[in-house]
């Protein structure tokens, strides 16, 4: 048996925290969101399936090709889930309930292969009126394929805590 | 050789001879026929799958302290694409695109083995800048087996007219 280094005490290791607070955003405020994604068919048929969607335009090459398209097309509610998803470390994480979606319109269809990224615009801060120590924050998201080309957008409103509450 | 003109994929029987932009009426309403029961595949791994880092999705230990529910809260949007799905045969069938969501609302927290029903009103029909294919606008709801709603959204669709595709 070797030596080993004495166990340190885990709880005195700091906290790298991550996420968002009702503070961190000022009306007009742009943020250009992590990482991108590059949608494939194992995410589109894993999707489709687990969630439902066994729609042909989704999930059958040949149909698709007959409507127009190159491929299937993907999912535009993956796409969806994908690009809030990229957004949540900047906006939302740890803040709070995700109250809700406006306006969102799907621009053009992507296929498998396609790469999305996504930014976001806050249109207001206000203190909540119901739960001291919260405040609601709307943006507006705005997703972009490879090509610079809009995908989707929507208008999003979270609560989120005060950093102090976090 | 087989006949291989008859395997060609472009049969018109690929899809349902319903759901048709003619077939919608405002105000039908129904309770789609299956619902879905949201579990460690729709939640923990669609969630992740879709880059959303929020551990209170994901890790139960996060939800020890949580004001927000004692275990690993549904990632809205998937309840939402879940009450979606399960609406999808009868209400997009034959569409060709999705066009819009709107007033997308949570209505209340959906945690792990909870099981989703989808409910649905047509709100409004109106034609397209298609000749071929109509807008049909739709009320969805989700809710849980208690009834419980859990989820709302309008949404527009662009769906085929039987007149074009299937006369």
């Amino acid at each position: 048996m070797t030596a080993t280094a004495p166990s340190p005490n885990l709880e005195d290791f700091p906290i790298r925290a991550r996420g968002a607070y009702f503070e961190k955003f000022t009306t007009g405020d742009v943020f250009h969101h992590h990482w991108g994604r590059t949608i494939t068919s194992a995410d589109n048929t894993l999707f489709s399936t687990a969630l439902a969607h066994w729609s042909p335009m989704y999930l059958n090459a040949e149909y698709a090709r007959e409507h127009g398209h190159q491929h299937t097309v993907l999912n535009p509610f993956l796409v969806l889930c994908t690009v809030v998803g990229l957004s949540v470390e900047d906006l939302s994480e740890s803040g709070g309930p995700f109250l809700g979606i406006e306006d969102c319109v799907f621009e053009r269809p992507l296929y498998p292969g396609d790469t999305v990224r996504a930014e976001s615009e806050v249109l207001d801060t206000r203190p909540s009126g119901s739960r001291p120590g919260y405040g609601i924050v709307t943006w507006k998201t705005t997703a972009y394929d490879q090509h610079g080309q809009v995908v989707l957008h929507f208008i999003r409103k979270n609560l989120l805590a005060e950093e102090r509450l976090r | 050789m087989t006949d291989t003109q008859s395997l060609a994929p472009s049969k018109p029987t690929m899809t349902e001879d319903s759901a048709w932009f003619e077939s919608f009426e405002v105000g039908q309403r129904w309770r789609h026929f299956r619902g879905a029961t949201i579990d460690e595949v729709e939640n923990q791994l669609i969630t992740k799958l879709v880059m959303n880092t929020a551990q209170e999705h994901w890790n139960e230990a996060s939800m020890a302290d949580s004001p927000w529910g004692k275990s690993r809260l549904v990632f809205g949007l998937i309840t939402g694409s879940l009450t979606l799905g399960l609406a999808s045969q009868d209400t997009a069938e034959n569409a060709l695109a999705e066009l819009s969501l709107d007033e997308i609302r949570f209505k209340s927290g959906v945690f792990h083995g909870d099981s989703i029903y989808a409910y649905t009103e047509v709100l409004g029909i109106e034609p397209s800048d298609r000749p071929d294919a109509g807008i049909v606008e739709f009320q969805h709801w989700g809710a849980a087996a208690d009834m419980r709603i859990v989820f709302e959204c309008r949404r527009k669709v662009l769906i085929k007219r039987r007149s074009h595709w299937r006369a």
